[in-house]
């Protein structure tokens, strides 16, 4: 098949590794930039995704190896693109590849060069639950399984330091420390953002202890938490320690108000983590704190109803904006207003605030680089014209996935297929064009 | 072993066979870690396979540039009938080395790769037993790959033409966005009238008539779909790239054939009985209405009126009716709801609206401004536990417990949204499965819901479970991107290669795997009485073969011979 357009997607999460393929299949050449130094976005993170708690990675992991072994897609890891001029048919991009110092032909992932590293600071990537070196790969199963060297914290590289002792262990000479950014200049016809969400910043509500009291989690450090391939190899224990919590409650709709919009997931991955508590510690007390339940759709209210009252008991408050947590001896009391309105109490080891989604914290600054208009939320806008279209208010860009808004990885895989098809009706006018 | 017999293109011909056999050291990752000079001088010894030349090596990374070129300038000297690679994953680099393959002569099924990385080097300690595992594992390969035969992509052609069943949202944008100069669409729609249920809403999008109207506008303009009003799917044959479909028309009974390439599934969904439950009774009466009715009413110029003829003055919208029924949240009737409740306070603002609810689910990311407005306007929201409905009284539990019962005017009632009455038929023709709730049925909840098990027919819209308006549009522009970039005008399509072949010879007939087989690959051929598979639909899932009571089916490169040989030796 002749090459037909080229295609930027900038995010390889499940939305922009989807879109990338479908174009790739169809002969664009597309040029994938993650700026993590792995590719899989959110959804890896999670051990199950709800729901059918299928394993996430058994899901995602052929998805990652179909992106990176394409022929069509330059997977530009460690990378953010800088500029985006021109139009729809005709953008020329910018992109800055980072140093990564280890080179992605080279090095076969066998992992020697982690323990000679000196250096020892937290993974920002495993939620700064477990600490990683200077040059690391984020989790294990990691694509490509090839690390990267942190420059801000690597001993040689911040600090000129006299140290090569990941160098000197790499049986391969796939460590250059003298690598350098790269900057690449390419032209392509159309621009997918897939570039994801952040979670809401739980320390903003000060009354539910998260950032002060150690027994207090956000969804992503307790998915960790659970993964056999997270910072305790999938065991639930409390922070910094080895006490299995016996008791958890789980506090709904953390952000709703704030944010004015209500995410979509957090209520099944909530009762998704009472079925895995359930699972691993028999004896635990699960307990769901809500004011509603949202599990939209054909796919999710079976399974709520498969943990209701077996998983979990279901504790209704009449709002969640008075819940609060605070520290009670050496585990954590929960006050919530009941149905009738009165104040209750809860004794947990541990609390898990289901926090909602929010723009991704680079979003501003991504929008103002490929001049696309935000919605009053913050989240990439789509032009509103009662097509489901998911072009943005510049021509030619596209978006997809939580970018967009808060949504399930089925909603996102549905917007990258939109997007996709959008591109192609670009692509393919080009070639008729010529 | 005697003489070793090999097919290809056709004929079958005797040759002695050559077999490669190449390790990889992966630097110090298998070499380090196995002994290979002992593995190499093993299976250079064997005297199990006289007739067969080994070539035995080894090198340190076969899957680096300079690898994959010794890689195939050894298959290319030493002429080699088969080739077997140890070493990491096949998920690493099964695809890496058939591609070496494919730039010599070698048929790239005539190749296998064994893993003695991940299943030995890197789990065993002790070097001698990891050494022992690998060469059993390599031994098993070498048997495995001199029973292994060529195979051959068969490229089809296609059709990059269209079907869309259903006329309503879902289907109107699935067509527009797939029409083109060089594919044509044929919009399929039952009744008289494009549209679907959206042409009874109020209010739903911005500027939804315009928007509505507009876009059955465009269809009719569109030269590149073809419109069948009165019109329903008689028989359904075929497969990605190549569907046959015939039409009947519903006034006439004049049939139609058309050809498509893919099948777009837009027949949307109804609103359920309200039903009795558990914490929901219902009586009807003349002033109990549901919210479709209402919609109607409110988009038409008259408003929302009583029996009588009068403007209710108070209105008691019931949320989740059937919720607990189906077992499934429709996610939309929360929020149309308060749309509703909003129309009823646009139309006066002194009626009187409760909404009667269990949960609020407001998905979409704008909703939640409707319930903040619609609470603003003085609508009253109660949560309850029970309700039950007797005409126009409601009697109900509230959470704490408090039992009340109050008269309104009017009652509308939001039922959960249900499948379609002609879904179970549709679904026979396509052979596509339904879900547990009578809805079609997607290959992958999450990473492929407009898919189905019958590749190229897609399910969008309601069709597929229920949804709300924008939700069933961007469904049915996925639907779209997989059909525009997977049926190009012009190109090829190669169908899995791997698939499942009948031996006529042993074949009974009997049927059991039409049963099992889930892409419908599989027909009988009743004058012969046997089974016949289409190799063009056929995934090579295996299923059929564990059904066979006969041993007829062989799934092609999973043969019970290459399976067994492969473990005997190993195992040996």
């Amino acid at each position: 098949m002749p090459q037909t357009g080229n295609i930027l997607v900038i995010g390889a999460g499940i939305a922009g590794m989807k879109a990338s393929l479908m174009l790739a299949g169809a002969s664009s050449k597309v040029y994938l930039v993650e700026k993590l130094p792995i590719i899989g976005g959110k959804v890896i993170k999670n051990e199950e995704s709800f729901p059918n708690l299928e394993c996430s990675t058994c899901m995602v992991a052929p998805i990652q190896q179909d992106v990176l072994q394409n022929p069509n897609i330059e997977t530009l890891t460690y990378s953010t693109v800088e500029k985006i001029e021109g139009s729809a048919g005709d953008f020329s991009v910018v992109i800055r590849k980072k140093a990564r110092y280890v080179s992605l032909t080279d090095c076969i992932g066998c992992g020697m060069c982690y323990e000679p590293c000196p250096v020892s600071l937290k993974n920002e990537w495993e939620e700064n639950l477990i600490n990683r070196k200077a040059i690391y790969v984020p989790c294990s199963g990691s694509l490509p399984n090839v690390p990267v060297i942190d420059s801000e914290h690597c001993l040689r590289l911040s600090c000129g330091e006299d140290c090569s002792l990941c160098a000197e262990s790499c049986a391969f000479e796939a460590i250059n420390l003298e690598d350098v950014d790269e900057v690449l200049e390419i032209d392509v016809d159309a621009v997918i953002l897939a570039t994801g969400s952040s979670t809401f910043d739980l320390s903003s509500i000060p009354d539910l202890g998260y950032g002060t009291l150690p027994g207090v989690y956000a969804p992503l450090e307790f998915e960790r938490l659970f993964a056999s391939n997270g910072p305790t190899f999938g065991s639930i224990t409390l922070r910094d320690s080895d006490k299995v919590p016996g008791s958890i409650a789980v506090i709904h709709c953390v952000g709703r108000r704030e944010q004015k919009y209500c995410s979509a997931v957090c209520c099944m991955y909530s009762f998704k983590f009472a079925r895995f508590l359930k699972h691993k510690i028999p004896s635990v007390n699960v307990f769901n704190i809500y004011s509603d339940i949202c599990v939209p759709g054909k796919n999710y209210q079976s399974f709520y109803k498969s943990v209701e009252g077996v998983d979990t008991e279901m504790l209704y408050t009449s709002s969640i904006a008075d819940v609060s947590v605070s520290e009670s001896g050496s585990g954590l009391k929960v006050a919530y207003p009941d149905a009738a309105g009165a104040m209750k109490e809860l004794s947990v080891d541990m609390v898990i605030l289901a926090a909602a989604i929010v723009p991704d914290d680079d979003v501003i600054e991504l929008a103002k680089i490929t001049g696309v208009n935000l919605d009053s939320r913050g989240f990439i806008a789509t032009v509103h014209d009662g097509s489901g279209s998911m072009e943005t208010s510049r021509k030619g860009v596209f978006v997809a996935g939580t970018a967009e808004g808060p949504k399930d990885i089925q909603n996102s895989v549905v917007q990258a297929e939109s997007a996709a098809g959008q591109v192609m009706g670009i692509v393919t006018s080009e070639v008729s064009v010529s | 072993m005697k003489e070793f017999e090999m097919r290809e293109a056709g004929q079958d011909r005797k040759m002695r066979a050559k077999v490669g056999v190449y390790v990889c050291e992966c630097g110090p990752n298998i070499g380090g870690k196995i002994d290979l000079d002992r593995i190499l001088s093993d299976l250079s010894g064997l005297d199990d396979y006289q007739d067969v030349e080994l070539v035995v090596k080894k090198y340190g990374f076969l899957c680096s540039v300079p690898g994959k070129e010794f890689l195939e300038e050894e298959i290319k000297s030493n002429g080699f009938t088969h080739l077997v690679i140890g070493a990491c994953s096949p998920r690493d680099h099964d695809s890496t080395f058939m591609s070496v393959c494919s730039k010599t002569d070698l048929n790239p099924y005539l190749y296998r790769i064994i893993n003695i990385r991940e299943h030995c080097s890197w789990v065993i300690d002790d070097k001698e037993k990891a050494t022992e595992k690998a060469e059993s594992y390599l031994r098993g390969g070498i048997a495995r790959v001199l029973r292994q035969s060529e195979l051959f992509e068969k490229p089809l052609d296609i059709n990059p033409d269209v079907l869309v069943i259903g006329g309503g949202i879902a289907g109107m944008e699935a067509a527009l966005s797939l029409s083109g100069e060089d594919r044509r669409v044929f919009l399929v729609e039952k009744t008289d009238r494009l549209g679907g249920v959206s042409l009874d809403l109020s209010g739903l999008l911005p500027g939804q008539g315009f928007v509505i109207s507009k876009k059955i506008e465009s269809i009719m303009e569109d030269r590149n779909i073809r419109l069948f009003l009165n019109t329903r799917i008689k028989a359904v044959i075929g497969f990605l790239g190549n569907f046959e479909i015939e039409l009947v028309s519903e006034e006439n009974a004049e049939t139609t054939d058309i050809m498509a390439g893919a099948i777009v599934v837009a027949t949307g969904c109804s609103l359920s009985e309200p039903g009795v439950s558990d914490h929901f009774s219902y009586e009807a009466s003349d002033e109990v209405y549901t919210s479709l009715s209402v919609e109607k009413m409110f988009s038409g110029d008259e408003g929302v009126k009583l029996r009588s003829g009068e403007q209710p003055s108070s209105a008691a919208l019931i949320h989740c009716v059937g919720r607990e029924e189906k077992n499934y949240c429709s996610g939309i009737c929360c929020s149309y709801m308060m749309k509703l409740a909003g129309l009823f306070k646009n139309q006066s603002s002194d009626i009187q609206i409760t909404e009667f609810y269990r949960d609020i689910c407001l998905p979409q990311k704008d909703d939640q401004e409707r319930y903040k407005a619609a609470e603003a306007a003085g609508v009253t929201f109660i949560r309850i536990k029970d309700i039950s409905i007797k005409g126009t009284d409601v009697s109900f539990e509230m959470m704490n417990g408090e039992k009340s019962k109050q008269s309104f005017d009017m009652v509308v009632l939001a039922p959960a949204l249900k499948p379609s009455a002609d879904t179970e038929e549709l679904a026979d023709l396509l052979t596509v499965p339904l879900d547990e709730f009578g809805f079609f049925q997607e290959v992958h909840k999450m990473t492929n819901p407009v898919g189905t098990s019958t590749d190229g027919v897609f399910i969008v819209g309601t069709a597929h479970g229920p949804k709300g308006v924008s939700d069933s549009m961007q469904f049915a522009r996925a639907s779209a991107g997989q059909i525009l970039t997977r049926l190009i005008p012009g190109e090829q399509l190669i169908p899995e290669v791997k698939v499942t072949e009948i031996l006529e010879a042993y074949c009974t007939g009997c049927g059991n795997c039409l049963e099992v087989c889930v892409y419908g690959a599989i027909y009988s051929d009743d004058s012969r009485g046997i089974s016949v598979v289409n190799e063009a639909v056929c995934r090579g899932c295996g299923n059929c073969f564990g059904s066979c009571p006969s041993g007829a089916l062989r799934t092609k490169h999973f043969t019970n011979t290459q399976l067994y040989q492969e473990v005997d030796e190993a195992l040996r």
